[in-house]
């Protein structure tokens, strides 16, 4: 029906504005889509419904309007309800509203609906407010002085139309002056609840968010921040920042939502990782490169080659120790930086941390064996008991109720 | 959960008008969101504190997260919507007929597939068969247009209402859940005018019962039409387990399967949809085998009866321990069919694919493996087996671990079968997953740093449990015996441990190892032909030059020296079977050796001998299949 309606699978990738590197991936097939056009239809006294703005013009065609328009003028019952229609390969998001005055307009009420139009395949739910605010603004000009319905005033329409298509698809945010009206619009993504923050996790500041000023975060963030590294964990930076752990675990977990700060494990030479989907690392340039830069401990000399990088990623697996990969590999004499690496591995899973879980089998537990569920992780357990690992480590092994399971 | 559907709503158009006839639950769609889910879980968890708590914003919030807050809206808002209102929503145009409808009013998503169906005139079977053939067509207007005038035409259209949140997948499985539920009806229509018997008294029940209480008069047709009540059942089979079969008119039988609510019966909380499944079964191959996940009484409700006959004639052969190719060959199926049976079975929910169960694979817990004391699978496991304990067992695989490790000849030929049995059962509920061993093609570059012998180890398969051990203990003092101890032959010390156990008796294992190419009783005999090697000839002849020279083409400048530095460069039979390989592309981190093993037919031994004796251009590691990975590691 339309050449352009299946483009909605390019249409990926593009909600990322503010270029965190956090990839909001679409749901189960869909995509986050452009707005395709923006439209006004209303009910002409005589014509019946029509299309009575359209931006880019003609992109909804007449026989398409004609099917679907009793869901974009709908009955009264649904008017004011955000209601989206999803057929013919198009999909359209509308807010239908009736404004009635018995004197202004022929049929005792004006009824219009401003709608956006996006690819069948896209998702649409963050124009919904969108939507439903630009029509709020539109029935207010209306109100004042007849915007809408005035014949002549479309020019005017356009324009705002075209500006908004423009703004909203490039950066998301749109501002327009109408006369003594001033329309603000923004496109806001809501991405679900991160997990909530633990003690032991350790927070890793991405991309270049250090060269933003100092003074842009609010303060408890402007305290904290100098102490995360990749290094310190939770606990830690709550005792070195001097703040309660819990605004920091907040602060943290709102970073981790505006895709500023990844949570990592702590990072211990006992650790034992594991690698995954190891192939991309060699497979994309881009990424080997930045690895590479990145590993390097000292960065004037001759950066690690890629062969180093990935032996050493791939000798990691259960049941051997950093430790033991330090020492058989000695990643230092080949301008390898260790730490780094598996923070590199990890913030891009070529690598994921196996976590080792104590679990009580026996039949009734008492103190720290209550602990012993399966599901805190070893390193929880020396967080919230404030002992070390090798005490820890010691108790569970004198234990013959306590099985130890990694995963 | 957003994957029920909240209704299901049937309405019909025709010349006469539309009409709502029918509509379940009965409830009025507000009420229906609060009862849908009465076990609610989740308490009502605050959002992050710096956001703004706004309505728009929890449509937006994909899923699972705050399904009490979008229900808790949803009932305020959809409750004005009257039943006329919907028909009137749900009857649309001829245009719009025969495709996929999809309306989202607020919080409420409406999925359909429109249809349009010729009425069956009571007069001839001549006229209803020409009917049958315009009624294809999208809007069956212009072709035969002296018929139009007689020709009745009625549309039905099952909508499914769903949570707005209801991601594009599972809305796409409901659509095609509609789209069969409209064939089937057209054909039962056209067949013996099954749907104008039942609308017609749908409708006479509504105008009987029109002073009654609309939820009476819904039972009231449930009780008395056989659609309804099939809707009826459908929408409940789709709440509780997501498979349904139902049959039409006593005639027609559907089967349909959400596989995004089908396959968290085996697995709580995990999201499969179509397209992942799809992925997996896309990396399907011969080798693969199945494990059936439910007993085989569960199997036939997956199939109409039709299809039953080759889905007994695939479960007759049907064993985890070997590998689909050979599934098919017993069972006298094609391949092809076996694909698509495993596909199906899988698709529903009731077999997942394995590498078929040997004594050689090498298993280790999952990652996300529901494993702690609360648990319910602990009590199931020590059910199945009686007195053995889940983790007791399922600790054993802390480090990567293969049966034949953990048996040894001395004990019970029993005891391999029940852990053999043990690990079926722990693969079925996906607590343990299997690592495969790649290689990748990777000749070190620096030489600038000076190899020294202690910094250049190569990290072997298969004898990597028997080396972690060592290791611990071992590195910090000698790193370079280390060396020495993996470059020996290496499968050989563990094969002699395994091959009498193997040979003695027909435990469920060893039938496998009988059919797979990999760790065969010939082992030895093959040690012999391919490792000339060491009795370096001094008669080379001009001929093995020129091969070594010509095979080493395949080659750029850097990774040839690399290659000439290694002594099993010089051995005709060994370089080119490394460049065959390398050629054929296995050595990129794509193809475990187990695939390898299959596509070129070689024996474990002879490739893993290979790739010792090539380790310095070769790094060979040990990770999960992604294929199969991928189904259920959807995190």
């Amino acid at each position: 029906m339309h050449s352009h309606a299946n483009e909605g699978a390019t249409g990926h990738g593009h909600g990322h504005g503010h270029g965190h590197g956090h990839s909001h991936t679409g749901h189960g097939g869909s995509t986050e889509g452009k707005i395709r056009c923006i439209f006004l239809s209303e009910f002409h006294a005589t014509a019946g419904c029509k299309i009575s703005c359209q931006v880019p013009d003609n992109y909804i065609s007449k026989e398409v309007f004609d099917a679907i328009n009793v869901y974009i003028i709908p009955k009264q019952h649904l008017q004011r309800c955000i209601l989206t229609v999803n057929a013919m390969d198009v999909k359209i998001v509308g807010y239908p509203v009736g404004i009635q005055d018995q004197q202004k307009y022929a049929r005792n009420a004006f009824l219009f609906n401003l709608c956006f139009v996006c690819d069948s395949r896209a998702r649409s739910v963050q124009y919904e407010p969108v939507v439903k605010k630009l029509s709020e603004y539109l029935i207010m000009m209306e109100e004042e002085s007849c915007f809408l319905s005035r014949e002549d005033d479309k020019v005017r329409l356009q324009n705002i139309f075209q500006t908004v298509l423009r703004d909203l698809n490039e950066r998301k945010v749109a501002t327009i002056v109408e006369g003594d009206n001033t329309i603000y619009l923004k496109i806001v993504m809501h991405k679900p609840d991160p997990p909530s923050v633990k003690d032991h996790m350790v927070p890793l500041l991405l991309a270049n968010l250090r060269d933003t000023p100092l003074e842009n975060w609010d303060l408890t963030t402007q305290q904290i921040l100098p102490y995360i590294n990749g290094i310190n964990h939770v606990a830690r930076i709550a005792a070195e920042a001097d703040v309660e752990t819990d605004l920091v675990k907040s602060c943290i977990q709102n970073l981790v939502y505006y895709g500023v700060v990844q949570l990592l494990p702590i990072l211990k030479y006992s650790n034992v990782y594991m690698t995954q989907n190891l192939k991309h690392l060699i497979q994309s340039a881009a990424l080997s490169n930045a690895c590479r830069k990145y590993v390097a401990l000292q960065p004037d000399k001759l950066l690690p080659s890629v062969q180093r990088i990935f032996q050493f990623y791939a000798s990691m697996t259960h049941g051997v120790t950093l430790r033991a990969i330090c020492q058989r590999l000695c990643p230092q004499h080949h301008n390898i930086d260790e730490r780094k690496m598996v923070i590199f591995g990890l913030q891009h899973k070529f690598i994921r941390c196996i976590h080792k879980y104590p679990v009580f089998t026996g039949s009734v537990p008492s103190g720290r064996q209550k602990m012993y569920t399966g599901l805190i992780s070893f390193d929880e357990i020396c967080c919230k008991t404030g002992l070390s690992p090798c005490t820890i480590e010691k108790d569970i092994e004198k234990d013959t109720n306590v099985t130890v399971i990694w995963k | 959960m957003e994957v029920n559907p909240l209704a299901v709503i049937l309405v019909y158009f025709d010349s006469k008008g539309d009409r709502l006839l029918y509509r379940y639950p009965y409830q009025t769609l507000g009420q229906t969101l609060k009862l849908e889910e009465p076990h609610e879980e989740q308490p009502n968890k605050k959002r992050n504190p710096f956001a703004v708590a706004s309505t728009d914003d929890l449509l937006q919030t994909p899923t699972h997260q705050h399904p009490t807050q979008a229900q808790g809206q949803g009932q305020g808002q959809l409750q004005g919507f009257a039943d006329d209102v919907l028909s009137a929503l749900f009857a649309v145009k001829p245009q719009l007929c025969n495709q996929k409808f999809e309306l989202k009013l607020n919080d409420v998503r409406f999925v359909s597939h429109p249809t349009l169906i010729s009425v069956v005139p009571a007069v001839t079977s001549n006229s209803a068969s020409n009917q049958t053939t315009t009624s294809g067509s999208n809007a069956a207007s212009s072709s035969v247009a002296v018929t139009v005038a007689k020709k009745q035409q009625m549309l039905i259209n099952i909508v499914f209402a769903l949570h707005a949140q209801a991601s594009y997948s599972i809305v796409k499985c409901y659509h095609e859940l509609s789209k069969r539920l409209g064939l089937a009806l057209k054909f039962e229509e056209q067949r013996s005018g099954y749907l104008t018997e039942q609308t017609a008294y749908m409708a006479r029940t509504h105008d009987e019962q029109q002073q009654q209480p609309l939820e009476r008069t819904f039972e009231l047709i449930a009780e008395r039409c056989s659609l309804a009540k099939a809707l009826k059942s459908i929408c409940n089979d789709l709440c509780t387990t997501g498979l349904l079969s139902t049959t039409l008119n006593s005639n027609l039988t559907l089967t349909f399967c959400l596989p995004a609510k089908a396959h968290q019966l085996h697995k709580k909380g995990s999201m499969v949809d179509p397209e992942t499944i799809d992925r997996c079964l896309r990396a399907l191959k011969p080798y693969h085998g199945m494990l059936l996940l439910v007993d085989f009484a569960e199997l036939l409700d997956c199939v109409p009866p039709t299809g039953a006959r080759m889905l007994w004639q695939l479960v007759d052969a049907y064993n985890p321990l070997i590998s689909l190719q050979s599934m098919a060959s017993n069972a006298d199926l094609s391949i092809e069919h076996v694909y698509k049976l495993v596909s199906h079975l899988v698709y529903w929910a009731k077999a997942t694919i394995i590498y078929p169960l040997c004594e050689t694979n090498v298993y280790v817990i999952a990652p996300d493996a529901p494993l702690h004391t609360k648990s319910h699978l602990v009590e199931k496991f020590s059910t199945r087996f009686a007195g053995m304990s889940l983790f007791e067992v399922i600790s054993d695989f802390s480090l990567p671990t293969s049966i034949g490790h953990l048996t040894t000849p001395l004990q019970q030929p029993a005891r391999q079968g029940i852990l053999a049995q043990m690990v079926l059962w722990m693969l079925q509920h996906h607590l343990l997953m299997q690592l495969h061993t790649y290689v990748q093609f990777m000749p070190s570059d620096d030489d600038e740093f000076g190899d020294s012998a202690s910094c250049n180890q190569t990290h072997m398969p298969g004898s990597c449990d028997n080396l972690t051990e060592e290791e611990r203990d071992d590195d910090p003092l000698h790193g370079g015996s280390i060396l020495s101890m993996s470059s020996q032959p290496l499968p050989m010390p563990v094969n002699a441990n395994r091959r009498p156990m193997v040979e003695d008796h027909d435990s469920l294992a060893s039938d496998n190892i009988a059919v797979q190419p990999s760790s065969s009783h010939k082992s030895n005999f093959s040690m012999t032909a391919s490792l000339s090697t060491d009795n370096c000839d001094s008669l080379d002849s001009m001929e093995d030059e020129q091969k070594l020279k010509e095979l080493l083409q395949v080659f750029n400048d850097a990774d040839r020296a690399a290659i000439r530095r290694i002594p099993a460069s010089l051995n005709v039979d060994d370089l080119s079977l490394l460049v065959k390989l390398y050629q054929m592309g296995y050595f990129k981190s794509e193809h475990h050796l187990e695939e390898i093993m299959y596509f070129e037919n070689l024996r474990r031994s002879q490739l893993l001998q290979l790739l010792d004796k090539f380790r310095d251009v070769l790094i060979i590691y040990e990770t999960e299949d992604p294929a199969i990975a991928s189904m259920y590691n959807n995190k």
